[in-house]
Parts: C-alpha cells; structure tokens; sequence
C-alpha cells in the first residue's frame, strides 16, 4: 500500500493505531484517510486515487490490464492465503509469536480472547477453500510455484509492466517485502523468495528508489 | 505398458460429458494431452466418497483435486503444455488463480445456491446419481457448503447482505468474463494453436454455464453475449468431445431396441 503511494507520488504520514481494524469502513487494514474521507482496501484505494487523477496503470492495453488483474489475484490468491496459514494454522509460529503480537495492544484477558477468536476464523476460511487440510510443506510448495510464476513473468524487466511500475509491482513488493523482513519462528517461507534473485533484485531496487531516497530509516531487506 | 487410467466423475448432460466443472477440467485435459483415460461415471451403484470426486485411479494411486490429477498426469508424460513458454506457463496459473477467485463464486452461486435453479434443476440431477438415503443429505451439504465457501471468502464487511454479496460476486464474475475474452480474441485458443492446462480451466467452468439449463439465467446471458468465449466451448465440444458422445448415444439407442424387442 505505501508503496503504492509512493508510487504515484503522493505524501504520506504513516500512523500505526491499535484499533485500526475497527476505524476501518471495511474491517480491513490498511486504510487511508483523506480529509474528510476514508477508503480501505487495495482495490476501492487504486479507484479513489485514480478518481483524483492518479492512476499508475493507463499506459496498458487491455490485454495487459487483464494479465495485470490475473496476477494480482494469483497473489493474493497465494501469498496472502500462505501468509495467513504460517501465522494462523502452523502451530509453532501461533503459540509463539503471533498471539503475542495480535493481543499485545489488550488487558489480559481480552488479548487470549482476541486472539482465539481470530484463529477460529482464519482457520474456518483456509477449510472453506480447501486449505484446511494442506500441510506446511504444501503450503510451502504452492509459494515456491507462485514465486517462480512471478519470476517468469518479471525476467530481466526492471517493472512486470516494462519501465513503468503499476499497482501489481506495488502488491508484489508488499507482499514479498513483509515476508523477507517479518521474523518468525522458521525461515523457510523466506528462503523460498530468496531463491529468486531477479525477485529479490526487484524488492531492493523498489525500496531504494521510493523508501530510502525519501528518507524513511524503517528496517531494510537483510542480505543473505 | 502404461497402468490403466481410470477417472471416476459426475455424467454428463445437456450435450456436455460432465455437468461438474472440476470433472470437465479433467476430461479436457486428458483429450487434450492424449492421457488414455477410462471415464467411469458415478451413478447411484458407485460405492465411494462422492465428495472428492473427481478421482484419478492407478494400480497404486489415488489422487483427487483437479489441479492434483493434472500434475500427475503431467508426471506421467501426458503435458499439454510442453510447447509454452515460461511466461505463458506463469500465465497460466495467473489465469487459474483469477477464475478461482472471481468466477467461481459466481458459477458456485448459480448452480447451489440461487433456489429457483438448485431446486428445480441442480438437486434432482445429482439425486438421481445418489443413492437411498444419501440423496436425501448430500445435494443440501454441497449447498451449504458452497454458500459457507461463498460467504467466507467474500461476504466481509461492509457486505453484511447476502444479497450485496450475490451483487458483488456477480459483477467480479462479470468482469472476469470479459477479461477472458479480451484475452482470447480471435484466437482459437488461449496460448496458440494446440489447447493447453488454460483451456481446460475456462472449458471446465465455462462450458456447464454456457450450456445447462436454468430458470434463473443472469450470469449465462452475459456469457452468451461474448461470442468468442461461445464459440470456444463449442469448438472444444465438437473437436474433442463429440465421438465419444455420438458412440454413447449410439449404444444408449441399441440397448433401448434390445430392450424393446428381445429375441
């Protein structure tokens, strides 16, 4: 999302709040608030900039609209679902750092509550879809193929679209930046996207060219 | 000598060799690679879990889930894809993952949830392949299941209506129709001139929409308005599916004359 921003060129102040899922129309984060108006969600947010006449994707055809829409739903399809699983369903990472983390901001016992809570549905979900049965190592594979797709698909490029980035390079690099700097009890989820340098490249040259240069200090891509 | 191939799955109807779009995916991929599959269709003597249906059989596997049989298949030498490149292959699963998520919703909607045509046309077809007393409970846990799925996935706030739900996923499946057909153009298939792992997704989901009738018929008049994607499935069934279909009716009619006058 910030790199979304960053992209159009759009000033931004960060704000992290405890209750930002419930200030958000939607129940999702992240959201932005703009003057008297707040648009949560990767989707209605790309709409609402564009309304104001920023838009990072005019320059493609409509084939490639279509192949820009496809490999976004491949992400979120896979990454965020994998992301989901490894905090939620794999019981190590739960029991040690995620229920920690989601019920930090509560009093005792809010914070187990909460926290329960919020597994049963994540868990209610990945079996909806057929995730509930998959193992870790599965999961694991299915990040790797969505990797090497998106490997394929950037090659030698600098951008998946040529020169210019567009709201897919901003999804990818949120995704894959959140999962090479997020620490969790096992690495391999990580080691899985660092198989693929051209990927890696493509995360450092986004973080250069639009967090660094503005002088944001946050923690960088560690080199493996 | 290749194990025997066997794929049990949900029948045919209204012209089609599957109703089921996970079975169709299937089939469409083994005419496609040339797999030799020996198609046995559940009916109401099939004695397995119809839930995991389709089912791929071996002498020594078993494997269940389309995306899990087709890399079996793959495994075995039978690829309808060797001639992409690896861009088109990461297309490919591009493409997948977008009609999993905004069109099958939709096809799911159409089929088991939307009443008029659950009760009047979908429950009865699969009843009638279901056993004493399973055909009383099956048909109404895959309904349920496929509004939990529908609901889990897309029903978050602020859609707390199941009709703004319906709204929503209908236009997603709207608008992935359309980018599948922009993507087709006048292609006769989606990657070249020989069908591959694509094809065989949007001919699985495309096709029991495209044909089935139903009263209730909203998302199939937006299809049957995108003629490259009518004219696809329709290739499809007539280059690859038509043999077997007209021997299947063929035999269906001497078994009916044999039946009418023994001799």
């Amino acid at each position: 999302m910030m790199a979304f921003l960053q992209m159009c060129n759009l000033p931004i102040k960060v704000v992290c709040r405890a209750n930002a899922e419930y200030m958000s129309p939607s129940g999702k984060v992240p959201f932005i608030h703009v003057g008297n108006q707040v648009v949560s969600e990767l989707g209605p947010i790309v709409q609402f900039v564009k309304a104001k006449g920023h838009s990072l994707s005019d320059g493609l055809d409509e084939v490639q609209k279509a192949e820009m829409k496809a490999y976004m739903e491949l992400v979120n399809n896979m990454l965020l679902t994998a992301e989901l699983y490894l905090q939620w369903c794999d019981e190590a990472t739960v029991g040690e750092i995620t229920h920690a983390r989601y019920g930090s901001p509560y009093p005792w016992p809010l914070n187990h509550i909460l926290a329960y809570q919020k597994q049963w549905e994540v868990k209610r979900k990945m079996k909806a879809i057929g995730w509930g049965n998959k193992t870790l190592d599965q999961v694991l594979e299915d990040v790797d193929q969505c990797c090497q797709a998106l490997s394929q698909r950037l090659g030698t490029q600098p951008y998946f679209f040529n020169k210019q980035p567009t709201e897919l390079d901003a999804l990818v690099f949120g995704h894959l930046y959140t999962i090479l700097t997020t620490q969790l009890t096992n690495d391999e989820l990580s080691e899985k996207v660092k198989n693929y340098s051209n990927l890696l490249a493509f995360c450092r040259r986004i973080e250069q060219h639009y967090f660094e240069d503005r002088g944001k200090g946050s923690s960088s891509i560690k080199s493996s | 000598m290749a194990a025997p191939l066997e794929l049990s799955c949900w029948g045919g109807g209204w012209g089609l060799p599957s109703v089921h779009s996970e079975s169709l995916v299937v089939m469409a991929y083994a005419k496609f690679s040339g797999a030799p599959l020996k198609v046995n269709v559940i009916d109401k003597t099939w004695r397995g879990s119809r839930g995991d249906v389709p089912i791929l059989t071996t002498e020594d596997n078993i494997v269940s889930q389309p995306a899990k049989i087709l890399n079996f298949l793959r495994k075995q030498k039978y690829n309808a894809d060797y001639e992409l490149s690896a861009k088109q292959g990461a297309d490919t699963l591009a493409y997948i993952a977008l009609i999993e998520e905004k069109l099958l919703p939709a096809v799911l909607h159409t089929f088991w949830v939307e009443s008029d045509n659950y009760f009047s046309v979908t429950k009865p077809w699969f009843a009638s392949r279901i056993p004493f007393p399973l055909s009383l409970i099956l048909p109404g846990r895959i309904s349920k299941g496929a509004l939990n799925r529908i609901l889990l996935t897309r029903g978050e706030p602020p859609l707390y209506h199941l009709r703004e739900v319906e709204a929503q996923i209908y236009r997603d499946a709207k608008e992935c129709l359309n980018l599948l057909s922009n993507r087709l153009g006048t292609s006769q298939f989606f990657f070249g001139d020989t069908p591959s792992t694509l094809d065989a997704y949007v001919f699985g989901f495309l096709a029991p929409l495209y044909k089935v009738r139903f009263p209730k018929v909203q998302l199939q008049e937006h299809l049957k308005q995108l003629s490259n994607l009518c004219r696809f499935c329709d290739d499809i069934l007539n280059s690859y599916f038509r043999l077997s279909l007209g021997v299947d009716h063929f035999l269906l009619k001497v078994n009916h004359r044999y039946l009418l006058s023994p001799c």
